[in-house]
């Protein structure tokens, strides 16, 4: 430290003045003016960060698909911008920020964790645009919502009872449940005890785990160790992944439930454990209609495996097409106006459609349409909640997810 | 624009208030706390609980009370433990924290996280357009620290802490109450973690344990070293820098097209990396080093 190079007062002056024009060196991108300008908030980094990318795949092709038939409301195309979550909430809601002030969106979607949709609720709410989620805490669409929140993803509330009539369908009655402290699983507990108790099976023991733990293998004694009927393991993908090794090498016989988002993650599972781990785990998700030709068309277009069960990134596909027919049927880009447009196009009654292109073009020529996603129906209670959510449990045999019933 | 200004300079003003706290404990005192984010935390929750029922005010004042009093308990505790063990000590409080409230529903409501959190100034915000009123009131409590801090690091306190971290042993030799010093050190800096704790909550409104993760030490400190380690005004500079970093990169992929997003959201935080890399190579002493005083300044008459 010599004096040569401490600094004058005028230096650090001019170094205090030249800093707001640190973020002025760019002008910000807005979209040309007869561009919609939509926005996202996905993760693609941080502990949530393997579930962004298809998301953001998905919703690029539905964007590219709607502009390239021509936009909407008279040719007009939509423009996406798409911040990282980080998978945090303190991020998230500069993102939003960021895209509610500098791109001027009318939607900002996206939102695959709770803590994230629940910190940027309040300043969407604020500026009177959309919010639409791909998560699942109950508490994102309670309290006042204005109108403006759609839930294209099943609470909480409802996994846990799913949960709970599988371990009827597989004879289980003496249950443990081994799950991950997050408000997404915390939720899905005491629903999934009371359904348990009315169809006369028992909860012996509630096992939780923090997240990023380095070994499971306590928690999975302590579950698997009174040797119940089976355990509902309660996961994401990367502590599926050691929970399920764990089990594997502690050669425990209870019966395995778990979650799509853990078990599956669209397949990422068994690529990461191989087949002899993954060998005989039951696992639930809400369900994508998958007998659907225009859900077989968007995992081809998606450039996965026939038969992959896409959660999240249908859920993105959805959101874009929703904006685009409410839009399309309000007439107006205003997210407080086609906000009311939302149920007219995605509830019944109307005519079944779940081509976007199609639908697009049925709202032009009046007719009263009911659209279906990649994801859900795409039907809304009104509180923004997904109605008719049924749940598609597959078994994974030699290496494969096998279809093994549908609950609701 | 200048609501999305706002709320980064409402951030800024939070980062700079838990970096002015750690440079306080370690630039001035010496003293390595990598427990930054427990301190933060606790004083998000203290006010997140308390500040429907008391107003923000005592809610505030609580926070920094309640950080500033396990401040003390953790330094009576482990200050006398050299500087890496320190460090260990207080990257387990940091850990213990976060995994109380994570776990102890009762209080905390775990992972669900606490919504609803009341603003200072609410009514008026309505009026005037929300984040204003708030940046505002976020500006004068910096100020306010500020000022105080930078006091304190003049005055004989923050002259004694600064000896003893340049050499514990001639200072405790001098007659000075070392383990007394530094405990009121790390209690100061808690205080004011607290607060910015404090400030969090009341900005979002909503609090989880997953906002208080490792990372928010980890920016702390890069805020103090890019500032210059020992220096206030240097920690504005500092603050302000890592956050235009982390920001300004945000607009890199709205201009460039060639790369896919995905891989430029990974890019960002490698290019945040590098950026403070450079900002070592070209200042290592900090954009603003911490003036060098002489005897003279504090003798009149003293040799140089």
């Amino acid at each position: 430290m010599t004096d040569a190079l401490s600094m004058t007062r005028r230096s650090v002056v001019a170094g205090l003045g030249a800093l707001p024009l640190a973020a002025a060196l760019r002008t910000p991108a807005i979209a040309q003016a007869a561009d919609v300008p939509i926005g996202m908030v996905l993760p693609f980094s941080g502990a949530t960060g393997a579930y962004g990318p298809a998301m953001k795949q998905a919703a690029d092709l539905v964007v590219s698909k709607v502009n390239d038939s021509g936009g909407i409301l008279g040719g007009r195309k939509l423009k996406l911008f798409i911040e990282d979550s980080e998978t945090s909430a303190t991020t998230s809601v500069t993102a939003s920020k960021k895209l509610l002030e500098v791109n001027k969106v009318e939607l900002v979607g996206g939102f695959w964790g709770s803590p994230e949709a629940l910190a940027a609720k309040p300043i969407i709410l604020a500026a009177n645009k959309v919010q639409m989620l791909s998560c699942a805490a109950n508490a994102v669409t309670e309290g006042d919502t204005k109108g403006l929140i759609y839930r294209l993803q099943a609470k909480s509330s409802q996994w846990g009872p799913a949960g709970a009539k599988v371990m009827e369908k597989i004879g289980a009655r003496k249950v443990t449940v081994l799950a991950q402290q997050n408000p997404f699983i915390v939720a899905m507990v005491e629903p999934f005890k009371a359904e348990m108790a009315r169809i006369g099976g028992e909860v012996i023991d509630v096992v939780m785990y923090n997240p990023d733990q380095a070994s499971y293998r306590a928690e999975v004694e302590k579950a698997f160790g009174p040797e119940p009927d089976a355990v509902f393991v309660l996961p994401l993908l990367t502590d599926m992944v050691s929970i399920s090794k764990e089990i594997y090498r502690g050669g425990f016989t209870s019966k395995v439930v778990s979650l799509g988002t853990g078990a599956d993650a669209e397949g990422k599972f068994l690529q990461a454990v191989g087949p002899e781990v993954a060998e005989g785990i039951y696992h639930l998700q809400p369900a994508p209609p998958i007998e659907s030709a225009s859900y077989a068309r968007f995992v081809k277009e998606m450039g996965a495996p026939e038969g992959t069960v896409f959660l999240f990134a249908g859920n993105a596909w959805d959101q874009i097409c929703i904006t685009a027919l409410a839009m399309e049927h309000a007439k107006t880009q205003e997210a407080a106006v086609w906000t009311k447009s939302v149920r007219e196009v995605c509830n019944p009654p109307g005519e079944f459609v779940d081509d976007v292109v199609e639908a697009l073009k049925m709202i032009r020529d009046g007719k009263k349409i009911n659209f279906n996603g990649a994801g859900c129906t795409c039907d809304f209670d009104e509180k923004g909640d997904s109605l008719n959510r049924s749940f598609y449990v597959q078994l994974i045999k030699d290496g494969k997810n096998t279809p093994f019933a549908v609950v609701s | 624009m200048t609501a999305y200004l706002v709320t980064v300079a409402i951030l800024v003003c939070e980062a700079a208030l838990i970096g002015l706290a750690l440079n306080f404990q370690w630039g001035l005192a010496g003293l390595v706390n990598f427990g930054v984010v427990g301190f933060v935390a606790i004083g998000a929750y203290v006010t997140a609980l308390l500040a429907p029922e008391l107003g923000w005010l005592p809610a505030m004042a609580a926070a920094g009370a309640i950080s500033a009093a396990l401040s003390t308990g953790l330094a009576l505790l482990s200050i006398r433990l050299e500087e890496n063990y320190l460090a260990i000590v207080t990257i387990g409080f940091g850990e213990i924290v976060r995994l109380v409230i994570l776990n102890e529903e009762w209080l905390t409501q775990g992972a669900l996280g606490i919504a609803d959190i009341p603003r200072p100034f609410a009514a008026l915000g309505e009026a005037f357009g929300g984040d204003l009123v708030f940046i505002a009131f976020t500006g004068a409590l910096l100020a306010i620290v500020f000022l105080g801090l930078e006091g304190l690091a003049r005055s004989p306190f923050g002259r004694a802490l600064r000896a003893i971290r340049d050499d514990a042993t001639v200072t405790a030799a001098l007659g000075k109450p070392v383990f007394a010093l530094r405990v009121r050190a790390f209690a100061v800096g808690g205080a004011v973690m607290g607060i910015a704790g404090a400030l969090h909550a009341f900005y979002l409104r909503y609090i989880d344990p997953s906002q208080f993760t490792p990372i928010v030490t980890a920016y702390a400190f890069m805020a103090v070293i890019a500032g210059g380690r020992g220096s206030n005004v240097g920690l504005l500079l500092g603050a302000g820098s890592i956050m235009a970093l982390l920001e300004g990169t945000r607009f890199l992929k709205d201009f460039i097209s060639a790369i896919d997003g995905v891989q430029l959201s990974a890019l960002r935080l490698g290019l945040i990396g590098v950026g403070i890399v450079l900002l070592l190579i070209l200042r290592p002493q900090g954009l603003v080093p911490e003036p060098r005083r002489r005897v003279a300044d504090v003798l009149p008459g003293g040799r140089d």
